[in-house]
């Protein structure tokens, strides 16, 4: 193989793909990326720990010769980030190394062969759908912070899609991790009909996350079955992130979400995020609880600690049903609050037990449910 | 061009001296607690070949009395062996009311020279006495003076070891079973660690000196012949804590309040197995083995975690969560047996299955409180 590429270009696709590469690796090639090198002058760069696979395309300035080849994905990364702006890197690849040239610098990085490199085998992705890129951002926006981080529930490490008929047909996606649930409802794509449940892992929703950010402006192109999906990005040429799905049975979430909560505070989100965040001050680092006391038009928060003391705030708040005590994970409430961009928030209790439900107002596509802390 | 390594070991980055001094450890383990305590109770059981556990098919050995070890019944064998080492075997029934209150016995001695007591179990404790209460100052002289209240106490015999660092107290408690004293002083450390066999390492098993037969290693000095890439290229994050073992050096500290996260154990097969009934027995006993160690560790948690190894060597797990922490034997094997039911059948014959228990209710109240008062959705 041999190719000439920009600096830049190489640089971006290194970036895209590196984080996927594991910092410790037991199997030696998944250290590597696999750089592919047409006789179209395209040149392709991937990156895989086996679960999940990111592969991005790129037009090289010039291939000499077709081929391809692995190296260290970090050290490769780390070259391309020194050399200097605006220089072209030369890539040659002959007995076992391969040869980094740009300006007056040579590397010469040791390579293992390509036919090792593992690539996740897709299979039939019978469901095929679209979606604008910024919808999609904003579903893992909204969604990826109340995934469950404990392995042992590992059916809930990641953002569960499913689709369903509500009013009319309906994509949702949900994370939870027990204590709080997050949802975000969208118009059903066209072909989307007939999906299998998913659950997308949060290692692969990160790197996609990612992703999105530099194409926001285009549509996602998304096709799946039930063990793998693929989400391709960029248009002609552009980044391909495929990954493995969680196998197991997201559980029914739907019957946590409350319906007949009937006391409804209406707050600003951001007086009131300001306010958590002040008295949980006092909060140590294990009881994280904050105390509301809802009254006529108004939320009294509290924190009371053996060690730190104790703290009190008023926070103004429409609110006309019966008198109500309640506490919450401070933590938990503040990543809820910070995912609500209006002057307004809506908080749907029952009681001091119960599942509360969170939302901007009743057309919004996220939805929260927080479940209280015994204070 | 290449970096030179420090020949001496001992005054490199590793050592323990580099790292604040030297310490002094003890490692106390009681002799075959639960089969003493048995016999202790029971005059008729003294002299005998003793194990505890169950003796039905599919029980397990919990602890075997000396006299029983003479046979080769090891604590973990299935009762069925043990009793074809030993046809003369007597099986008692645990007591593990009995075994918490002994041991509740041991620990308030462990406290009265220092507050710095790790519990391993009910029946072992790591102390660091390098800031002894009574201000004896030789570890030595604590540990026999240790062993002697427990004696009088008890009426039950400990082994203890003495040393710089938790590894080598171990290793040292091991070696004058029972009711003996071992010290290994500073300086001796890695010539004790050359002449051992590596399945006397903590974390080495039988499949493990297995590998490392294969690759030529059979004693401590064998380790030590080996650089840190090697082992690490063989043994991944193991690696480095057999660098350091086959030194002598450990610099984990004596933690007084450790906080377990979870109680399992696995076993790897000879023959991979696949068919659901094997796998059931199997499944069973593993169930036996860890939930004594649940017991010993006084350990209450909420999930169940079956994991399988692929003869692909693929690890899969399952969890299940129960509603509340689980209370007793009945409860545990309920959850693990339903696990296993929903993976059947198996794409492939599997070479390991372990259980977990995890979620622990915390040592201390007020992680318990704190762990409680956040209500789950689920």
């Amino acid at each position: 193989m041999k190719a000439t590429i920009e600096r830049a270009t190489l640089l971006r696709c290194l970036s895209h793909v590196q984080s996927v590469v594991e910092r410790r690796n037991t199997i030696p090639i998944l250290a590597n990326v696999l750089l592919e090198a047409s006789g179209d002058g395209a040149i392709k760069v991937t990156a895989t720990d086996l679960d999940l696979q990111v592969v991005e395309s790129q037009q090289a300035v010039s291939v000499e010769s077709p081929g391809a080849i692995t190296v260290s994905a970090h050290l490769l990364f780390d070259i391309a980030r020194k050399l200097p702006d605006g220089s072209q890197v030369s890539l040659e690849a002959a007995d076992g190394r391969m040869t980094v040239k740009a300006g007056r610098s040579r590397f010469k990085l040791p390579t293992l062969p390509r036919d090792d490199f593992p690539i996740i085998a897709e299979g039939d992705l019978p469901t095929s759908f679209a979606m604008p890129a910024k919808t999609l951002a904003e579903l893992i926006d909204r969604t990826r912070f109340a995934i469950s981080t404990e392995e042992t529930r590992y059916y809930l490490n990641g953002i569960f899609f499913h689709v369903a008929d509500d009013d009319g047909p309906v994509l949702k996606a949900a994370a939870t991790d027990g204590h709080r649930l997050a949802r975000f409802t969208l118009p059903r794509p066209d072909g989307a009909e007939g999906m299998p449940d998913v659950i997308v892992p949060r290692k692969a929703i990160g790197e996609l996350r990612k992703l999105l950010e530099e194409s926001l402006d285009g549509d996602v192109q998304i096709d799946l079955s039930a063990s793998k999906v693929r989400f391709s990005m960029g248009g002609e040429g552009g980044t391909i992130l495929t990954s493995k799905l969680i196998d197991g049975t997201f559980p029914d979430y739907s019957r946590v979400i409350p319906t007949g909560n009937d006391k409804l505070l209406k707050i600003d989100p951001k007086t009131f995020y300001a306010g958590v965040d002040r008295v949980a001050t006092i909060a140590t680092e294990k009881t994280r609880a904050v105390k509301m006391a809802l009254e006529n038009d108004k939320v009294t928060l509290s924190v009371t600690s053996p060690d730190n003391g104790t703290a009190a705030e008023e926070v103004p708040a429409s609110y006309s049903s019966e008198g109500l005590e309640i506490g919450f994970n401070a933590n938990y409430l503040k990543d809820i609050l910070g995912q609500i961009d209006s002057d307004n928030v809506e908080l749907h209790l029952a009681d001091p037990g119960a599942p509360t439900l969170i939302r901007k107002d009743q057309d919004s596509p996220a939805l929260y449910v927080l479940m209280p802390m015994r204070v | 061009m290449v970096q030179i390594d420090s020949p001496d070991i001992e005054s490199d980055e590793d050592g323990e001296a580099a790292q604040g001094g030297l310490r002094k450890i003890i490692h106390v383990d009681m002799d075959a607690f639960f089969a003493s305590v048995e016999q202790r109770d029971d005059p008729e059981l003294r002299g005998k070949p003793v194990a505890v556990g169950g003796s039905s098919g599919r029980g397990v050995v919990a602890a075997a009395s000396y006299e029983a070890r003479r046979f080769g019944v090891k604590s973990a064998m299935p009762s069925v062996t043990a009793r074809r080492l030993c046809p003369d075997l007597i099986f008692c029934k645990s007591r593990f009311d009995v075994y918490r209150e002994v041991s509740g016995q041991i620990r308030a001695i462990f406290q009265r020279h220092t507050p710095l007591v790790e519990p391993l179990s009910l029946d072992e404790a790591y102390l660091d006495v390098t800031a002894d209460i009574n201000g004896i100052g030789s570890a030595t002289r604590i540990a026999e003076i240790i062993r002697a209240e427990i004696r009088e106490a008890t009426q039950l015999t400990a082994s203890a070891g003495v040393s710089y660092n938790k590894f080598l107290a171990k290793l040292a408690s091991d070696q004058n079973k029972p009711d003996g004293l071992c010290v290994i002083r500073p300086g001796e450390g890695a010539a004790f660690v050359q002449s051992l066999p590596v399945r006397r390492f903590h974390g080495v098993g039988p499949k493990g000196a297995e590998k490392m037969a294969k690759l030529g290693i059979a004693t401590g000095a064998d380790l030590a012949a080996k650089d840190r890439e090697w082992l690490a290229a063989h043994f991944g994050s193991f690696g480095d804590y057999l660098f350091r073992a086959a030194r002598g050096i450990d610099l984990r500290p004596v933690r007084s309040s450790r906080i377990r996260k979870s109680v399992g154990g696995e076993r790897t097969f000879s023959e991979d197995i696949h068919a659901p009934g094997e796998l059931r027995d199997t499944l069973d006993r593993i169930i036996d083995i860890v939930w004594e160690r649940i017991e010993r560790n006084e350990a209450r948690g909420k999930t169940v975690t079956l994991k399988l190894k692929y003869n692909d060597f693929r690890i899969q797990t399952r969890a299940r969560s129960l509603p509340r922490p689980v209370e007793d034997k009945v409860m545990f094997a309920e959850a693990a047996r339903i696990l296993l039911e929903d993976a059947l059948p198996l794409p492939l014959p599997i070479r390991l299955m372990g259980l977990t228990l995890s979620g622990l209710e915390g040592v201390t109240k007020t992680r318990r409180a704190s762990a409680a008062d956040q209500l789950d959705l689920f």
